[in-house]
């Protein structure tokens, strides 16, 4: 069903594709392309995480703030160790490995709240984003940073064999979650725990260790698009990175996994955020108007879970 | 009793129904009547809860007719069937387990006091009203996920009662009930056709069909193959129309338990559920526990297992002795254990028959976590063979195979593992009879290769049958000890009441 219904995703994204290079002028270029790329690397790294977590049965609305917080996080630290003395080279990496750390503890705190207390990841989340929220202006006193220096600039906006490096930390995680969720004993786990969490702890599954582990993750790559995120607006800003949260849980859902629980596939996600990512690119060169992408978006987000549930009790 | 003039007579005429890979139901004619007990029994994967749930109206048939009093009628939906007073009891429970006992009885229909509020008292009173005429005493207050498995059971059909139905069927509903929970539920059903309502009957206990039916059908694979007064038929001949020919296996004289100690629990207790349960299971041994509903059999299982916290003693498992336990690390000292309930505690229904199956031993088809297909293809050979799981294709989904054969599922899940000690609750829950030969060949197969196995259940005959000894569990507490050599079934029950 999964697979019928993401080569339904897949013939669409064919369709939208040609309507676009006779629709809209520059679409087919080089350029662009790898620009469509670049435009959904950050959130589309988030988005394999976030299917993780979707697929194990939790949900984590905190990532928009955690780009922005490890973001500033990044900025400031980098800043204080410059200060204690130490070179930019030397500060800027360890402020970078610091808050990818800081980024995944919170979510693994999540993930240990979920256990331990059984509080849904829903509400630790919900909370989590107002505090980076928070937390980030805190840091920046309501300022971006911009202590970084030139070269910092090639995580965000570089190119490596042609290709921006956001692009290919993309594919690399796309790889690696692929490879991880099919072809793993952990990624069986994954869906056993989102499936039936109870017959999962029956059959001797750590079900907490998965849970903790998958909401770790997606905090890191979260952490991880923020870095990248400010490297290429070169400076640490607790603004950046609104509303990506629903971004990213909708080209999951595009991809086809669903939001009950133990069902989808990192493939599918794949596929989301490209369509979702060739249609903007695509809107915004035929000039429609931002508002009217909104509603587009929107509607295409019901219209994929519409087509799941219909596939779902074709079933029956 | 108001005598009804007519009986009521509900017919499926040229029902078939087909699935992807397989068709349940050929060509299927039968006809139930108001007043009679009809038996409809047939293997698994028979076609006997499909044809329930096309009369339920919650499957379509692909071809076919339902005809209500000889007219034609539409069953687009379960609520079709509810108004036509067609009630049903589904194999797998559909209760909501965070309602109270009253509330999902009286589910959708609670009694309003004034406006849209809801008037409590008036619900637990009626829902007390239809647990008594079945002669039952429950807290009608209780989240319904409190309860036991059987428990469960009987809320689900007192809520089909509480519809007032003309046609009832019951698709295995003694399968988790225990021998004094069965009887009330006999004596229920005999007042209800009494009373002109027509009964639906399916068990996989052929030994129930004469105290309770009047009538026989026999399914199978999808064909109608006979139906038969109860009175003019013999054990013999249904089990021939079920399958075919059949073997009878005995129990092997070659069973010997080992003398080395496997399991050793010492005084482990919790709360009111168990008190100071001390066994010991050898090698090779099989071990009964026999008790009624309620005697903390069920929770002695999962606290072994380390799926429940206990208060007190120890468990002494593979040289390694244990205060705390959990799953994983029971797992690792060899231990395996199968739930009563498959549905929410035995399998991921949304996953394949493959995932399931391999789902205890993730660790071992894998290499430093990376799984081996091979492997894994092996794995699932062995089981599907082993346990005869009848199956078009193990991608398809678990929760497409028939009841009996997810039971197999259950258990198969724990053979792929390196088991020491198997614990089986109800294993043999919703299984045929031939299967459950199949069971317990496994069984003693497991034995034989030196593994000990835990085994409760409610049907008596069984432990005789398969057992080494009998540990007797009433009130939390282990009671006696009874070699199954020198006792009968009905020995045992009079022991556990
Ligand atoms: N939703 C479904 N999708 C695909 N196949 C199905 C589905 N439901 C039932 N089947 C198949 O139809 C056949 C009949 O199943 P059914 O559940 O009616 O058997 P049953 O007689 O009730 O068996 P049991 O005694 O094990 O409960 C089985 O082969 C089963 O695999
Ligand atoms: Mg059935």
């Amino acid at each position: 069903m999964v697979w019928a219904r993401s080569s339904i995703l897949e013939l669409v994204l064919v369709a939208l594709c040609l309507v676009l290079a006779f629709q809209a002028e520059g679409f087919f270029t080089v350029g662009n392309l790898l620009n469509v790329l670049r435009n959904v690397s950050m959130q589309g790294i988030i988005a394999f995480g976030m299917t993780m977590v979707i697929i194990s049965g939790e949900i984590d609305l905190s990532v928009g703030s955690a780009v922005a917080f490890a973001g500033c996080v990044t900025a400031w630290l980098a800043q204080w160790l410059a200060a204690l003395g130490l070179s930019m080279v030397m500060a800027l990496p360890l402020a970078m490995c610091l808050a990818l750390l800081l980024g995944m503890s919170i979510g693994a705190l999540t993930g240990l709240i979920r256990v331990r207390f059984a509080v849904p990841s829903f509400i630790t989340t919900l909370a989590w984003m107002t505090v980076l929220t928070g937390a980030a202006q805190l840091i920046t006193g309501g300022f971006p940073l911009t202590p970084f220096p030139e070269w910092y600039n090639f995580f965000g906006g570089g190119y490596l064999f042609g290709v921006p490096f956001p692009a290919l930390v993309f594919l690399l995680v796309f790889l690696t979650t692929h490879v991880l969720m099919g072809y793993t004993s952990f990624g069986r786990s994954v869906y056993a725990v989102g499936g039936n969490p109870e017959a999962a702890r029956l059959s001797g599954i750590r079900v907490g260790r998965v849970k903790v582990v998958v909401m770790a993750s997606v905090a890191f790559l979260a952490a991880l698009a923020g870095i990248m995120q400010s490297a290429q607006i070169m400076s640490g800003s607790a603004t950046t990175a609104r509303g990506w949260e629903l971004n990213v849980i909708a080209s999951v859902i595009i991809g086809g996994t669903s939001l009950m629980g133990g069902e989808g596939k990192i493939r599918g996600t794949l596929m989301g955020v490209i369509f979702l990512g060739i249609l903007v690119n695509g809107m915004t060169l035929m000039n429609i108007n931002e508002y009217w992408q909104h509603v587009v978006r929107g509607a295409l987000i019901l219209a994929a879970v519409l087509i799941n549930r219909i596939n779902e009790r074709s079933r029956d | 009793m108001n005598p009804v003039p007519q009986p009521i007579q509900l017919e499926a005429r040229g029902i078939r129904k087909e699935y992807p890979g397989t068709v349940a139901l050929k060509d299927v004619r039968v006809r139930f009547e108001g007043g009679k007990v009809h038996a409809l029994i047939g293997r698994n994967g028979a076609g006997k809860s499909t044809l329930v749930r096309i009369l339920a109206g919650s499957t379509q048939p692909t071809a076919g007719q339902v005809l209500l009093d000889g007219e034609p009628v539409e069953l687009r939906s379960p609520g079709d069937a509810f108004q036509r007073g067609i009630a049903t009891v589904y194999q797998e429970l559909s209760l909501v387990p965070g309602l109270s006992v009253a509330e999902n009885i009286l589910l959708g229909r609670m009694p309003r006091s004034r406006g849209p509020f809801i008037d409590w008292t008036s619900a637990a009173d009626q829902a007390r009203a239809v647990l008594a005429t079945m002669d039952v005493e429950m807290d009608v207050d209780v989240p319904v996920g409190r309860l036991g498995f059987a428990q469960q059971q009987t809320v689900e059909i007192a809520k089909a009662m509480s519809f007032r139905p003309s046609v009832l069927m019951l698709d295995e509903p003694t399968s988790g009930l225990a021998r004094h929970e069965t009887r009330s539920l006999f004596r229920l059903v005999g007042q209800l056709a009494e009373q002109g309502v027509a009964i639906l009957y399916i068990s996989h206990r052929l030994q129930e069909l004469w105290e309770i039916a009047d009538r026989v059908t026999v399914l199978r694979d999808g064909d109608h193959v006979a139906t038969v007064e109860m009175a003019e038929t013999t054990a013999e001949e249904i089990v021939h129309y079920m399958f075919g020919e059949t073997v009878q296996k005995e129990r092997p004289a070659d069973l010997l338990a080992g003398r080395e100690p496997v399991l050793e629990v010492r005084g482990l207790s919790r709360g009111e559920e168990f008190q100071d349960v001390d066994l010991t299971l050898h090698r090779g041994e099989i071990l009964g526990i026999a008790g009624m509903l309620g005697s903390g059999r069920t929770e002695l299982l999962k606290a072994i297992f380390g799926a429940l916290p206990f208060d007190r003693g120890e468990i002494r498992l593979s040289e390694t002795t244990c205060r705390r336990v959990s799953p994983p690390d029971m797992k690792d000292l060899g231990l395996g254990f199968a739930p009563e309930d498959r549905k929410q505690e035995g399998l991921v229904q949304t996953q394949s028959i493959r995932s399931n199956l391999c789902l205890a031993s993730l660790d071992r088809i894998s290499n430093r976590g990376f799984l081996s297909r091979r492997r894994e293809r092996r794995l699932i050979r062995e089981q599907v063979d082993r346990l005869h799981i009848k199956a078009p294709d193990v991608e398809e989904a678990v929760s497409s195979l028939s009841g009996g054969n997810q039971q197999k599922v259950v258990v198969g899940k724990w053979l792929g593992t390196s088991l020491q000690v198997l614990l089986l609750d109800e294993p043999t829950r919703g299984i045929d009879l031939q299967a459950k030969q199949q069971i317990f060949q496994l069984m003693w197969d497991l034995s034989r290769q030196g593994i000990a196995i835990l085994f409760v259940s409610s049907e008596l005959e069984e432990l005789v049958e398969v057992c080494h000894r009998i540990l007797v569990m009433k009130q939390g507490r282990i009671r006696q000890e009874i070699r199954p050599e020198n006792t009968t079934a009905d020995q045992l029950f009079v022991q556990c009441m």
